[in-house]
């Protein structure tokens, strides 16, 4: 049974079309301005990758902040049952899932049947979600890929305010002004993010494994900020960008058996 | 009225050209709001109880109900504005004056507040600020005088605050709830607010007109409790509508309103008999608690919760715009003068479970009230709501969550502001919870 996930999100839309279980074709491109063209064209591309057309697809379910603007989706799933169902699916010993995206940061738990039991999302604020680093990478004049690698290199820690985004840019600056180097300063960035990720996964309770998925998952740099944190090793999957997309094409496929029946 | 010549602690002196345009613009927007609300309430059940025509109409709180007011002032009534449920409202009917709730649910006036108070005050506050200060609350400007209860921070300034327009009388609360010194401490407020009442409004609180009030509070309790065990089976209201209904006590008039809340009664008792629900018996079962919710701005959470996708369905809340206003009666023993005003003081110390009281096991109340709803109204899922800047019950939080986790009922904690804004990311929140909530069926 072939079904498509799609994930269209703040900053990018995420598409994964799944074959018995298997992923058979994965494609993202950026939102935009027109998030329902930029969605048409990863559905294209994925089906192109897996070699099927849209009508091999059985069920087509769909997530993400936009999900309202999502195209040929059948039914809709929330962002953090995405990401329990995928979680679980790629970690069976996954018990909290962490997803920390371009404008949102969540952290869930959830039980060995990918069902999410409880949840906590960031409050209304960026300042620990991609975006952030994003914001802070600009400060620093640095490539938003080169700060997670500059990070590792510092030496020691220098502690930052993570409370809000503009906040946490006029922290850098003052950083910038006592001369600090950008190794330190990119990591406190990073410090910061965890410390804000790290208080939200503490009130539901840190349950291992603990799973890290979202797109930051890529940055090496909140990696080890957020290790040290937890004083745990967080699990990361491979493309953990494109966790919320397969989540619900799992979730496609779990309602198209349902339908079946 | 205030002595104006008297310069103005904090409220600033806004020229009447500005208050007019300011007010103009609000009033449109909430009058449209007002019918967005009902309209949405209507669509989302097909076939309304027809009593509820009447609470629609009683929701314009620029309409009916406020002319009805002033054509009592204009007979000479006082009206008695109150900013929190403590406000002891049958000693007001017994002065043969008029009792009114004056807290703003409106998001457009808290960015006036703004202009007075930083915006990471309680927009409840702010927003009540705005209000006045663009005279836009027809209740609150009809009100001769003002019941403020020293509850929260925000609510202690706002007195201060409103002072600059009103006559305020401050009522001084104790924080620990069960001990003999706070209950006699409240007991001598009680009786003094009695002795304002009188004075202010130059009538008598008799024993029989006390007597006549407490027993149409009586009557009004009694007619809420009988809709909340229709609350309690299969949904054959819904949660906004009962929520409407209930909010509404605090301008309506009591008696007339307890008439019409028993005819909303029979007519689901019918329901209940043709097992007529209002939406399918396995639509997830919400409750709210925590910062009240205002009508008729602040209604977001309720509409969201009703019209997600999965649908869930409020069946009960603990927030003193909703059940708190009427749940619990007062115990007379005696009907003597001294055994009333015992009987009020009990009550509106004793059974408030407001997070602005602590004792020896601190808020235990509010944890009881919170477990006992759901058990009794078999509640799934707990939605606790809290405005930015609402410090006691974000605080409390902790504790509600604990004891509900223990019982393996879900909470959630929803944060959000006097704003529109943020439906689409509440939306999103809300939702997820709900589907949790189904989630052993769906997947």
């Amino acid at each position: 049974m072939i079904t498509c996930g799609m994930d269209l999100g703040t900053q990018r839309v995420k598409v994964v079309v799944l074959k018995d279980g298997k992923v058979v074709g994965r494609a993202q491109g950026f939102s935009g301005f027109d998030p329902t063209k930029a969605a048409e064209k990863a559905v294209s591309d994925a089906l192109k990758e897996a070699n099927l057309t849209m009508s091999d697809v059985k069920h087509f379910s769909a997530t993400g902040s936009a999900v309202d603007m999502a195209p040929y989706a059948n039914s809709t799933v929330s962002m953090m049952g995405a990401d329990a169902k995928a979680g679980v699916f790629l970690v069976p010993a996954a018990r909290t899932i962490i997803d920390v995206g371009a404008e949102e940061a969540r952290a869930l738990k959830c039980d060995e049947k990918g069902i999410m039991v409880d949840f906590v999302v960031n409050e209304r604020c960026a300042a620990g979600a991609g975006a952030f680093i994003e914001a802070m990478s600009r400060a620093l004049e640095v490539k938003l890929e080169e700060m997670g690698p500059l990070s590792l290199k510092a030496e020691r820690a220098s502690p930052i305010n993570a409370s809000c985004v503009i906040f946490g840019e006029s922290d850098v600056v003052s950083l910038i002004h006592r001369q600090e180097s950008k190794p330190e300063i990119a990591r406190a960035v990073f410090d910061a993010m965890a410390d804000r990720v790290s208080s939200m996964i503490h009130r539901l309770g840190v349950n291992p494994e603990v799973v890290l998925v979202g797109g930051v998952a890529k940055d090496v740099g909140f990696v080890a900020s957020l290790n040290r944190k937890l004083g745990l090793s967080v699990v990361i999957p491979e493309y953990p960008d494109y966790v919320g997309a397969l989540g619900a094409a799992l979730t496609a496929a779990s309602r198209a058996a349902k339908e079946a029946q | 009225m205030k002595n104006k010549s008297v310069e103005n602690k904090y409220l600033p002196e806004v020229p009447r050209k500005e208050i007019d345009e300011l007010k103009n613009t609000v009033k449109t927007a909430s009058q449209k709001i007002i019918a967005d609300n009902i309209a949405r309430m209507k669509k989302a059940d097909s076939h309304r109880p027809e009593a509820m025509k009447y609470f629609d109409d009683i929701a314009d709180l620029f309409g009916q109900r406020q002319e009805e007011i002033q054509a009592e002032k204009e007979k000479g009534k006082k009206v008695i504005g109150y900013l929190c449920l403590f406000a002891p409202t049958e000693l007001i009917m017994a002065a043969d004056a008029i009792p009114v709730r004056v807290n703003s649910g409106w998001y457009d006036t808290s960015k006036l507040g703004d202009r007075i108070v930083p915006v990471e005050v309680c927009p409840v506050i702010r927003s009540t600020i705005g209000a006045k200060m663009i005279e836009l609350s027809p209740f609150l400007e009809k009100s001769d005088a003002l019941i403020s209860v020293l509850t929260c921070d925000g609510m202690t300034k706002l007195s201060e605050i409103l002072g600059d327009a009103k006559t305020i009388w401050g009522m001084n609360i104790p924080r620990i709830k069960d001990s003999t010194q706070s209950l006699r401490f409240w007991s001598d407020e009680i009786k003094h607010m009695k002795d304002q009442i009188e004075k202010f409004t130059g009538n008598k609180i008799t024993r029989k007109s006390l007597k006549e009030a407490i027993e149409v509070s009586h009557r009004a309790t009694k007619a809420f409790r009988r809709l909340q065990e229709l609350r309690k089976g299969p949904p054959v209201i819904m949660g906004r509508d009962a929520m409407l209904v209930n909010q509404a006590y605090v301008w309506d008039d009591k008696v007339r309103w307890t008439e019409k809340t028993e005819a909303l009664c029979d007519e689901l008792d019918k329901r209940v008999a043709n097992k007529d629900w209002v939406c399918p018996p396995d639509t997830p079962r919400v409750m709210v608690t925590g910062t009240p919710m205002f009508w008729p701005d602040n209604w977001k959470l309720p509409t969201l919760v009703e019209e997600a996708s999965p649908k869930g369905i409020i069946v009960a809340d603990e927030q003193c715009s909703g059940e708190r206003i009427l749940n619990d009666p007062i115990g007379v023993d005696e009907w003597s003068m001294d055994d009333m005003l015992k009987a009020i003081s009990e009550r509106y110390l004793m059974a408030s479970t407001c997070p602005c009281f602590t004792s020896e096991d601190g808020n235990e109340d509010r944890i009881n009230w919170l477990l006992n709803k759901v058990k009794e109204w078999n509640i799934q899922g707990v939605i606790y709501y809290v405005v930015r800047g609402c410090m006691l019950y974000a605080m409390e939080y902790t504790r509600v969550k604990k004891a509900l986790d223990k019982i393996n009922v879900p909470v959630y904690y929803l944060d959000t502001e006097y704003t529109r804004e943020d439906v689409g990311q509440m939306k999103t929140r809300v939702e997820a919870f709900l589907e949790m909530l189904t989630a052993r069926v769906d997947f």
